[in-house]
């Protein structure tokens, strides 16, 4: 029989934790569960879900259970850079760097994007014109 | 062990008989380890990512000042939910809350015993009431049936008295003797449908005339 999706709440107490991502879903369509779990074997307890597709809204959907998460991170668990980013990003932790970094960049690549298209127009034009 | 030798196959690789006890590691290759780099890939050296010496500065920063808060984030954290600092908060106030607990399970415990107690003595009168009645009640039935068992004894022995007068003793034998020869008793007899005696030819007695005599 398989563990339950919503963990078993069994667990060693010398044994590494760590908060993650889970990847749950089928091919194409993946679905996280954020979960403490220690490598190989089946997971403690489920912490929050995220689904990275965006919805209608433009939105990717993301659950977390803080009290859980306060709980074992006090009690000692890692936390994944994944989860770091989407906990700076809810405000629980601070914006972790990557998340500063891919911003900056993704602007940096609008910037020049633009530039780019604005410099087309205006060889445009004075083809035009000549 | 089969579908790695046909993977094996497929790749066109496996030239010599593979040995049934060698061991292979399940891995998801796309070629086996031993493959050497394909020729036009020798000398392709994979260019690493240049990252700006203002980004990288920036990022350190950016790294150290997070590194420090999550590092305060935690250590808080800790300090609030860690259940072993939590067990070793204030002995005092853990041994007096101990005590507290103690007194308390001793209180209750001694009501409810008390209750008990008063519980179990009565039952226990209720049973010793019980055991006696029961004892008595067999005793009285077992003198009834003593009673009983002596005058049925005394019946048969009334009895036993009542028949001893017809009894044979020495001294009147030879009474009884000769009362026996001069009545003898014949059973040796047939009797019709009409309830007639027929007495044998031997046993007749002159004399009788009432009665049928027949030769055997």
């Amino acid at each position: 029989m398989l563990p339950p999706a919503s963990g078993t709440g069994i667990f060693v107490n010398s044994s590494e934790k760590v908060i993650r991502l889970l990847r749950q879903g089928c091919t194409n369509r993946p679905f996280f569960h954020i979960r403490r779990k220690n490598q190989h074997r089946p997971v403690i307890e489920q912490l929050g879900t995220f689904d990275p597709m965006p919805n209608e809204h433009n939105e990717k959907l993301t659950s977390l259970n803080y009290e859980r998460i306060r709980y074992w991170i006090g009690n000692g668990a890692h936390v994944s850079q994944p989860v770091e980013q989407l906990l700076g990003l809810a405000g629980f932790f601070p914006i972790h760097p990557t998340s500063y970094m891919t911003a900056w960049r993704n602007r940096r690549a609008t910037k020049e994007n633009q530039e780019k298209s604005i410099s087309v127009e205006a060889d445009d034009k004075n083809e035009v014109k000549q | 062990m089969l579908s790695l030798t046909h993977s094996l196959r497929s790749l066109a690789i496996a030239g010599e008989a593979i040995p049934s006890n060698y061991k292979y590691q399940a891995v998801r290759w796309r070629k086996p380890r031993w493959v050497p780099k394909a020729k036009s890939k020798i000398f392709k050296v994979p260019e690493r990512p240049v990252i700006p010496e203002e980004e990288k500065l920036e990022l350190m920063r950016l790294y150290n000042n997070y590194r420090t808060k999550v590092k305060s984030l935690r250590s808080y954290l800790v300090a609030k939910h860690c259940t072993k600092f939590q067990a070793s908060e204030d002995p005092e106030e853990q041994r007096r809350l101990f005590e507290e607990d103690l007194q308390h399970c001793i209180k209750m415990n001694n009501e409810w015993n008390e209750k008990q107690r008063i519980f179990r003595e009565q039952a226990m009168t209720e049973e010793l009431e019980a055991n006696l009645s029961y004892a008595r009640k067999r005793l009285e039935d077992e003198l009834i049936k003593q009673e009983e068992k002596i005058k049925a004894i005394e019946e048969i022995v009334q009895k036993q008295k009542e028949a001893a007068k017809n009894f044979i003793l020495p001294e009147n034998i030879d009474e009884a003797i000769d009362k026996a020869l001069e009545n003898p008793v014949d059973y040796n007899f047939a009797i019709t449908l009409n309830g007639e005696k027929i007495i044998g030819y031997y046993n007749h007695k002159v004399g009788d005339k009432n009665e049928n005599v027949v030769k055997q």
